[in-house]
């Protein structure tokens, strides 16, 4: 073997992943060859300087129960829908029959027809509030049955807390309400809130809180047949 | 349509590798925000799909899914992949060789003197495809299959990847630590 064969392989070789006959082949070139000793040495040190310099760090206890509670909040609607599991385990025949009656009345794996245009807004920085609030507004001139709902995370939630006001100096509350009157519905992400230590009550009345931004977008596209819309 | 027993399969299988679905998006997108966005996504997405994973190893088949929200996220927030176009010709002191004309290791001396901030601050420089690449291998001991899976790339890519996101490290590394030497 010669320098050009065991560089190539040197890397792999670190990592464990040469077969047997391969490693002995390299390290029978590297007993011989200085320079490519060197640069085995080379590949471990980065290799110990990267694992150093990025250790597996737990993630945030807040990110594991944000997991948790999107996961039940996308399965939160069935709740009406539970086949009783006592009855499964009862009787076979009849717990198939109800499960194949509810798939049909229920539709439970296809997103119900939406009546009506159903539009999720996603609002996550505050620079392109403005913006969207105007777009919304033409959009519920050209199609005032649309169904909107608001959900903003991030830096998008800014305008939903007390006392925020766009650049002339009107209080969003003022738009926020208007729209509200056309049944618009503006939803803030708890997980932001928690995130920002804002607390709930700096949110604006006319909005409401949601546990999560995202797993409330998930739900309404997934579960409510809305049109994601980002902004 | 997932009932409770379902559902704690899910977590039971899963949320095990929540810190190294983290650890990627951290690594991938350079913001805790967005990579809590990304992780939660990734695992909404996960759980609506948990039945095609059969029988694959859970944390590779999950790790894909986080990647693939991650770059969906950089590509909606027009997020760049680098803090710099990363030109090797200008980053790398030679070109494929490298790592085999060096004089008796001055690299790897280099790199033994680069605090965890420098190497961190390096690893940021490098485009993603490259450093994500390094995190699954040096921080999550991933194996190459594994990495193969998650990056979908056949194995032969992932070694050759490897190779060159290494290079780049030790040689931006090289850099910082000499020019800090220099005063530059």
């Amino acid at each position: 073997m010669n320098c050009i064969e065991a560089g190539a392989l040197l890397g792999a070789r670190a990592d464990g992943e040469l077969d047997p006959a391969q490693a002995r082949a390299v390290d029978g070139h590297l007993a011989t060859c200085v320079r490519c000793r060197a640069a085995a040495q080379s590949l471990e040190a980065l290799a110990r300087a990267v694992a150093l310099a990025c250790p597996a760090q737990p993630a945030p206890a807040r990110l594991r129960a944000a997991v948790r509670s999107s996961l039940r909040a996308v399965d939160g609607d069935r709740g009406t829908h539970r086949v009783p599991t006592g009855w499964l385990a009862a009787a076979p025949g009849l717990a198939a029959l109800l499960v194949a009656a509810w798939i049909l009345v229920a539709q439970p794996w296809s997103v119900p027809p939406p009546a009506g245009t159903r539009v999720v807004y996603h609002l996550a920085a505050a620079e392109s509030v403005d913006a969207a609030l105007r777009t919304l507004r033409n959009h519920l001139e050209a199609t005032p049955e649309a169904k909107v709902v608001v959900v903003a995370h991030n830096n998008g939630i800014e305008f939903l807390l007390h006392g925020a006001a766009d650049a002339s100096g009107r209080p969003y509350a003022e738009l926020v309400r208007e729209l509200r009157g056309r049944g618009v519905e503006f939803r803030v992400c708890g997980n932001t809130l928690a995130r920002r230590s804002i607390d709930a009550g700096k949110v604006i009345s006319e909005a409401n809180m949601v546990a999560s931004g995202i797993a409330e977008i998930s739900r309404l596209q997934a579960r409510e047949g809305y049109t994601y819309l980002r902004l | 349509m997932r009932n409770a027993a379902e559902r704690d399969r899910f977590e039971r299988l899963m949320l095990p590798h929540l810190d190294a679905a983290f650890g990627l998006a951290r690594c991938l997108l350079r913001n805790d925000a967005l990579a809590e966005d990304a992780v939660q996504e990734a695992y909404l997405r996960a759980y609506r799909y948990f039945d095609r994973m059969r029988g694959a190893d859970g944390r590779p088949w999950l790790l894909k899914i986080v990647r693939n929200a991650c770059y969906e996220l950089l590509e909606r927030e027009r997020l760049p992949g680098t803090a710099e176009h990363f030109d090797e010709d200008v980053h790398s002191s030679a070109a494929a060789g490298a790592v085999l004309v060096l004089p008796l290791n001055p690299e790897a001396a280099a790199i033994a003197r680069a605090d965890a901030d420098l190497v961190r601050a390096c690893m940021a420089r490098l485009p993603h495809e490259f450093r994500e690449v390094l995190r699954l291998r040096e921080v999550d001991g991933c194996s190459y299959k594994e990495i193969a899976a998650v990056v979908a790339v056949p194995i032969g890519t992932v070694m050759s990847r490897l190779a060159r996101a290494r290079r780049m490290l030790q040689s931006v590394i090289g850099q910082r630590v000499r020019g800090k030497q220099t005063g530059t």
